[in-house]
């Protein structure tokens, strides 16, 4: 207990120094305020986007909105198809094979290399992003279902006939159950691809939304607004893949919450 | 030195009777004096592990630590093994105060503790990586130890590609590899099964009359203490003590099934049950 | 029982075929505009008509070149700062809540930033390659040094090893199966990011090329082409990082 008490104390004096240090850099004229403002600059810069908002009348809050509404909707697109054909792919063995190398490929293209091609066929609204959210998160969650559902310990299923379930009873009674840490994984995962994917996706075409208040930012010289953006979106990501792993040890008690993110 | 490893059930110990005489002498190969070991538990308040330990281990004695878990044996291994300190009190061998590992300790551990990105020779190897040889040397060292535990062949393999005795007695060779003039062995052969775990009790016993080490072995096992031992020192709990020093006496080379080794057999368990 | 390799390959083909064939006979029978998705065979034969190899060759290699120093400045980075934070405790609890602050930002996130403090030019795509490769790499080196099994390293100083012996001797070869497993994570997130990057700030590279082509309303043919180009580029190296990581920890390692 004071051990754990001294290293807090510990970690913050030192990474309060630096801070500090940072300030009186820029108070003395070493680092360029544009270039590295401090937390000071940083703070006020969050103040003026909760207030005044950036581009004026956008506040944070409605740019936070509009990218959290993005990305619900593409990972839910992609949670929605990818769910039911991974159980499909999963318990067939042809199936699996035949379409592993397609899956292989899918994940591979990176989804932002997509954009230009989603331009041409939606234009730069709205469902380009949602789009291409849902096609990044989709791969993720469709190899993590077929490997949920592909590798459930033979022992269980056979334990599951022996007890006298068969069909969809033993699908609903053994295998969802036991798929369910995995599916859980993929379900994180794709999250953080819809992060990565939304910052890329709003920087065209769109001034709502964080990924593109921090790029309208800098061209206005803006730095601790870019900054203050970046920062809710890491937060943003990191609350909700907690919030996630919650669910997921509500919902799954039995599994190991890490399991899958090693490998 | 020609035996083979997977059938050496009766490799006779011809040394056994100079071997008893050659552990009287005065100079004790380990001194533990008064040595306690109190770890600080969450409340602050200390837990004493070991209290008041007091041994002297003859030189190339075999001895058994024997007691429940939870007495501290591990712990009073790991300090003759120089990787603990002791709270309060002091460890000598051969005469000299242990300040860390690597004072002529060797130790095998439970798990094998081999380096699994290293080949069993390359295992062996790094046993003696810090002694006074060439490289050369060190090559004929490890493929004799290698050769003494039966494994010349399995030179080249992983630890992964290896039984969990051949695990072990690799384990064995790279701690003879250090040289050390003492071997401590924590449990070495407890997660293996009944029928491994003689054969390894019979192949240590033949390398301890040949190399000539003081045993230091911990171990949860009655029988393997009664057929290794020449003393065995049993531990009690809460806080870890010295229970009882019991004389192995019945001469070597030992038979498992000698009437003797049923009466100490009792007296151990009796000893333990206090 | 044990049904072969040959037959997973040939099923394997088999849906590729199915799925390439089907994608061809849907445009070339009329139910898709091929203006907005080409058959593969069309695409294929309009990419090359308006692209030479050698236009190609010359995007290819700029942004292999762009991903191969991001990668290997971030991969480098994050053993060293991952390993150090893992062994030593002091630096472990300084930068440890720093590395967790600004894990959860999306690397595309620092574009504005690395502009502000790169320019337009070639380091600040470096940098956010760097930052791709950077963190799954750190993560990785962090988690393998911390989860290195006590008794090898006790085992190791019963030998008289401490130190940085210790550190390299043990704790590397250790760490090296999850080093290598971010390793390889890295190298994919610095491959599709590289692509962002050279979309919205390049004026050559694959990713680049593609843009190029819509923003000047050319042919669609050339997106997929590209688009299944990166994407083939990809998978190649990606092989070829796991066979290389395979030689070197596959026999002790297991897979």
């Amino acid at each position: 207990m004071r051990r754990r008490l001294i290293d807090i104390l510990f970690a913050s004096v030192v990474i309060g120094a630096l801070l500090a240090a940072w300030e009186l850099g820029v108070a003395y004229g070493y680092l360029k305020v544009y270039q590295f403002p401090p937390a000071s600059r940083i703070a006020k810069g969050f103040v003026d986007l909760t207030t005044v908002g950036f581009p004026t009348g956008i506040t944070v809050w409605s740019h936070t909105a509009t990218t959290i509404g993005r990305i619900l909707q593409g990972y839910a697109g992609a949670l929605v198809l990818a769910i039911p054909l991974g159980f499909v792919i999963g318990s067939s063995r042809v199936l699996d094979k035949m379409t592993a190398p397609l899956i292989v490929f899918g994940r591979s293209i990176a989804t932002l290399s997509l954009l230009p091609l989603a331009i041409v066929w939606f234009g730069t609204g709205e469902l380009t992003k949602i789009v291409l959210i849902g096609y990044g998160c989709f791969w993720v969650m469709l190899s993590n279902v077929i490997a949920g559902v592909k590798y459930v310990d033979p022992v269980l299923l056979k334990a599951g006939r022996a007890y006298g379930a068969s069909g969809i009873e033993l699908a609903r009674t053994v295998v969802l159950p036991a798929a369910l840490p995995r599916i859980f994984a993929g379900a994180r995962m794709a999250l953080g691809v819809g992060f990565m994917v939304i910052v890329g996706a709003e920087m065209i075409g769109t001034v709502e939304g964080l990924g593109a208040l921090i790029m309208e930012a800098r061209t206005f010289y803006r730095s601790e607004i870019t900054i203050v953006g970046m920062l809710i979106i890491g937060v943003l990501g990191f609350a909700i893949s907690t919030g996630l792993m919650w669910l997921e040890r509500a919902l799954v008690p039995w599994g190991d919450p890490l399991a899958g993110v090693r490998r | 030195m020609r035996s083979s490893a997977q059938s050496n059930m009766g490799a006779a110990p011809r040394l056994a009777a100079d071997q008893a005489t050659a552990a009287q002498p005065a100079a004790p190969a380990i001194e533990i004096d008064r040595v306690t070991k109190t770890f600080a538990d969450r409340a602050g308040s200390g837990i004493t592990v070991l209290d008041d330990i007091s041994l002297a281990i003859a030189q190339n004695a075999f001895v058994s630590l024997v007691g429940r878990s939870g007495c501290g044996k591990t712990t009073l291994l790991n300090i003759l093994a120089g990787l603990e300190a002791p709270t309060s009190g002091a460890v000598r061998i051969a005469g000299r105060p242990v300040k860390g590992p690597g004072q002529g300790q060797g130790v095998v551990f439970q798990q094998h503790a081999l380096f699994p990105w290293l080949t069993a020779l390359e295992n062996v190897k790094f046993g003696c990586r810090k002694r006074p040889i060439s490289r050369a040397e060190k090559e004929d060292v490890a493929r004799d130890l290698l050769a003494l535990v039966g494994l010349q062949d399995a030179a080249a393999k992983y630890p992964r590609e290896m039984s969990g005795g051949m695990q072990q007695r690799v384990a064995i060779a790279r701690a003879l590899a250090l040289d050390p003039d003492i071997l401590l062995m924590d449990e070495p052969f407890g997660a293996l099964d009944e029928l491994t775990r003689i054969e390894l009790q019979d192949e240590l016993l033949r390398i301890w009359q040949v190399r000539r080490k003081t045993v230091v072995f911990v171990t949860h096992s009655i029988s393997e203490a009664l057929v290794l031992s020449d003393r065995i020192v049993l531990l009690a709990p809460h806080p870890g003590r010295i229970a009882r020093d019991v004389t192995v006496d019945p001469p070597r080379p030992r038979v498992r099934s000698d009437p003797r080794f049923a009466t100490l057999y009792d007296e151990i368990w009796r000893g333990l049950s206090q | 029982m044990k049904p072969g390799r040959t037959s997973d390959i040939l099923l394997g083909l088999a849906g590729v075929a199915i799925v390439v064939a089907g994608w061809e006979l849907l445009v070339r029978g009329g139910a898709v505009d091929p203006k907005l998705f080409p058959s593969p065979t069309m695409a294929f034969a309009e990419a090359a008509e308006r692209l030479s190899a050698a236009t190609v060759a010359q995007h290819t290699l700029w942004s292999l070149y762009r991903i191969v120093v991001g990668f290997l400045l971030g991969a480098v980075a994050g053993t060293v700062i991952g390993i150090a934070a893992g062994w030593y405790r002091g630096i472990g609890l300084v930068l440890r809540p720093i590395i967790e602050l600004l894990r959860p930002i999306p690397p595309l996130a620092w574009i504005p930033l690395a502009i502000i403090w790169f320019g337009l030019g070639e380091p600040s795509k470096f940098f956010i390659i760097f930052l791709g490769a950077f963190f799954p790499v750190v993560t990785a080196a962090y988690v393998g040094i911390t989860s290195v099994d006590p008794v090898l390293i006790r085992a190791a100083q019963t030998f008289g090893l401490r130190g940085p012996g210790l550190l390299l001797r043990v704790g590397l070869p250790a760490a090296a199966p999850d080093l290598l497993t971010g390793i390889r994570i890295g190298w994919g997130l610095a491959f599709g990011i590289l692509v962002a990057a050279e979309l919205i700030a390049a004026d050559r590279g694959l990713g680049f090329m593609i843009m190029n082509e819509r923003n000047t309303t050319g042919s669609v043919a050339v997106i997929v082409v590209g688009i299944t180009l990166i994407g083939i580029l990809n998978l190649i190296t990606d092989w070829a990082i796991a066979a290389a990581s395979q030689r070197y920890i596959g026999r002790w390692h297991g897979r």
